[in-house]
């Protein structure tokens, strides 16, 4: 799963992406509110964790453009902003949720979660596929109950593809959603990575579809 | 310091009393001029008769009595008089002088001289005199003279007929006075109504609207205005902007810790002391917003409409827990309160609530005598009577356990108290919760102004 991250304090920037790449998902970021709208707009992120006391453009303005573009990338608030008004016209604006700082990691990892969960139409943090069990909240795997030790860009894979269970992901979407904007997304490494998790967790659990894509069957 | 109006009349009631006064000094003098003018002229009249009526009665003086008829002449005392004196002294007079005489001015002129001497009992009299040498070579001081009391009755009569008129023309001077301070003033008080209205939008004052001499007081006004505008937002920039700046590094400071605490290492002093200065902050940025707003702004906020936005947000945070928030409010309720703040102090206490309630928050919000009131009740434990004092008393003692003592209820505290609004803590006699009772003066405060 790929999450934009919005904000212009580089410390805080990279706990966030420390925090969240544990879990799994590749972070974008980006330090000011023009760059934000650009890759909000043009990359396919999974969710949005967006400041709104951004350099350059506030980012309640970032958010609402991308609504009336018609882009419905969840959006997190995470800003100083602490009024009960201000988070009234943020979630107005559009956005999922609403958090200030301070905050804790934990609690922010957790709301990340919810908003994937409700996105993808999974109500639970633990997803099961057959004998294979994924906790989201904190990347673990298990198979027939065994702990399965998984690289960060394996557990991107699975997540992306259990998230969308039973869709047919294609081969470029998959690599759109686990790989950073900057990152090599050369698509034959994406064969190695479903190579891979089929030989830890069993050849059955990922269907390939030849010349089309990727597919985990419906939970 | 006196009020205009108050200067006006107290300036309106000298300026009457002393037009009337001058007026009536003069008037009185003129009248009195007149009036002696008049009775010198009758006396002179008189003493022309009697000086005709001697010369043909020269060698016999008592015959004057026949000759002057006025039965005034006659009767003793009657205030009206005439004496003839011969060169040998001897007098001849009026019946009416009886056995009395009137003096004559010293020197003999041979001018009638008028004169003002002492008649029969003492009697103020004018008298007309002149010494007169006739053909048959005999020589007379002829007097007439008349009681003054008539000349002064008739001065008091005139006076006391132009007194009232005098009066009215005071009372029209000092109405007139305020008539022009009201028409004077009139422009001052449309200023005072638009200047009232202008609190309620953002439109400057149009200067164009006021005489010249008041044009440029709008004109001062409409900066100063436009200043405090200024001046408010950029307390809330700066607010905002400091908020930003100390949140986001206490963040990263609390993290760490966090990072820290799970290798093992303890943090828990460390932690609680971000706590109490990240809670200290939050406290200290909203009044630090809530001191500028409050004496700059003179918002009003539609109150239903702001109930209705928090409203949203809190029914979504209520059902998520399985509660319900009702919400029953007037249609067309104003308050005298800046937008954000009023929604502060109403997210404050309806966070509070549901935090703490059982199943149920209710929000009523109603226009009542002086005031608008807004009541959050909840099915909640409640808080014992001296910690509601207690919380009341010290806004709160920032302990997010305890109910009653966390940063929010002595947030809305603050900003209350800024607007001159009040908050009463009790128990919901519907709910048996806790009652949060907000009271928003409908009119501005003298001290909250």
């Amino acid at each position: 799963m790929r999450v934009l991250l919005a904000e212009d304090e580089p410390h805080l920037c990279e706990q966030v992406k420390k925090l969240l790449n544990a879990e799994g998902r590749v972070v974008d970021i980006v330090n000011n509110g023009v760059d934000a709208l650009h890759l909000g707009t043009t990359e396919p992120y999974d969710m949005i964790i967006l400041d709104l006391g951004l350099p350059e453009r506030d980012g309640i303005s970032v958010l609402r453009e991308w609504r009336g573009a018609g882009i419905k990338t969840p959006v997190l608030i995470l800003t100083a902003r602490d009024g009960w008004s201000e988070r009234v016209d943020g979630l107005d604006a559009g956005a999922d949720d609403y958090m200030t700082k301070p905050f804790h990691l934990p609690e922010l990892a957790a709301r990340v979660r919810a908003i994937l969960r409700r996105q993808s139409g999974q109500l639970n943090p633990v997803i099961e596929m057959g004998n294979v069990v994924l906790d989201t909240r904190n990347g673990r795997v298990t198979a027939d109950g065994v702990p399965v030790d998984l690289t960060a860009q394996e557990i991107a894979v699975l997540t992306y593809l259990a998230h969308n269970a039973g869709r047919l992901i294609p081969r470029t979407e998959l690599s759109e959603h686990i790989y950073e904007y900057d990152g090599d997304r050369d698509s034959n490494t994406i064969a190695v990575f479903i190579n891979r998790l089929r030989k830890k967790l069993g050849p059955d659990l990922i269907t390939t579809v030849r010349g089309r894509g990727y597919m985990i069957d419906s939970i | 310091m006196l009020s205009l109006r108050q200067r006006a009349l107290l300036g309106g009631i000298a300026s009457g009393a002393l037009s009337v006064g001058v007026g009536t000094l003069a008037v009185f003098s003129y009248i009195d001029s007149r009036v002696s003018n008049r009775f010198d002229t009758a006396l002179r009249d008189r003493h022309t008769q009697l000086v005709v009526g001697l010369s043909v009665t020269t060698q016999n003086p008592d015959f004057l009595r026949d000759l002057m008829f006025d039965p005034a002449y006659s009767a003793p005392y009657s205030g009206r008089y005439w004496q003839v004196t011969n060169s040998d002294g001897e007098i001849f007079t009026s019946a009416s002088l009886f056995d009395e005489t009137i003096a004559e001015p010293p020197g003999s002129p041979e001018n009638v001289t008028l004169w003002t001497t002492s008649g029969p009992e003492d009697e103020a009299v004018r008298s007309a005199y002149q010494e007169i040498t006739y053909e048959d070579g005999t020589v007379w001081g002829i007097s007439v003279a008349e009681s003054q009391t008539q000349l002064i009755d008739e001065r008091r009569a005139a006076q006391r007929s132009l007194l009232p008129v005098f009066a009215v023309v005071g009372l029209i001077g000092v109405a007139g006075s305020l008539l022009l301070m009201s028409i004077i003033l009139g422009p001052l008080r449309k200023l005072q109504t638009d200047v009232a209205h202008r609190w309620d939008s953002d439109d400057d004052l149009k200067p164009a609207d006021y005489p010249n001499e008041v044009a440029p007081l709008v004109e001062d006004l409409n900066q100063l205005m436009r200043r405090n505008r200024d001046i408010v937002s950029g307390s809330r920039r700066h607010a905002a902007d400091l908020a930003h700046a100390l949140k986001t590094p206490t963040t990263i400071l609390r993290n760490e810790l966090q990072g820290l605490s799970e290798t093992g290492v303890k943090t828990d002093i460390a932690q609680e002391a971000l706590d109490r200065v990240d809670a200290q902050l939050s406290r200290s940025l909203a009044r630090l917003r809530a001191m500028n707003t409050a004496e700059l702004t003179h918002s009003r906020t539609d109150l239903a409409h702001s109930v209705d936005r928090l409203a949203r947000l809190f029914s979504t945070i209520a059902e998520r827990d399985g509660k319900v928030l009702e919400v029953k409010s007037d249609p067309e309720l104003w308050v005298r309160m800046d937008t954000q703040d009023i929604e502060e102090v109403l997210g404050n206490l309806l966070d509070n609530a549901v935090k703490w309630c059982r199943s149920t928050v209710r929000l009523t919000a109603k226009r009542q005598e002086g005031c608008i009131e807004i009541r959050i009740e909840d099915n909640g434990p409640g808080i014992p009577e001296d910690a509601r004092r207690e919380a009341l008393r010290s806004g709160g003692r920032l302990d997010t356990s305890v109910r009653g003592s966390g940063l929010g209820l002595a947030i809305a505290i603050d900003l209350l108290n800024a607007y001159g609004a009040r908050l009463d803590l009790g128990i919901s006699d519907s709910l048996g919760g806790l009652k949060g009772r907000v009271a928003i003066p409908t009119k501005i405060s003298a001290t909250s102004e």
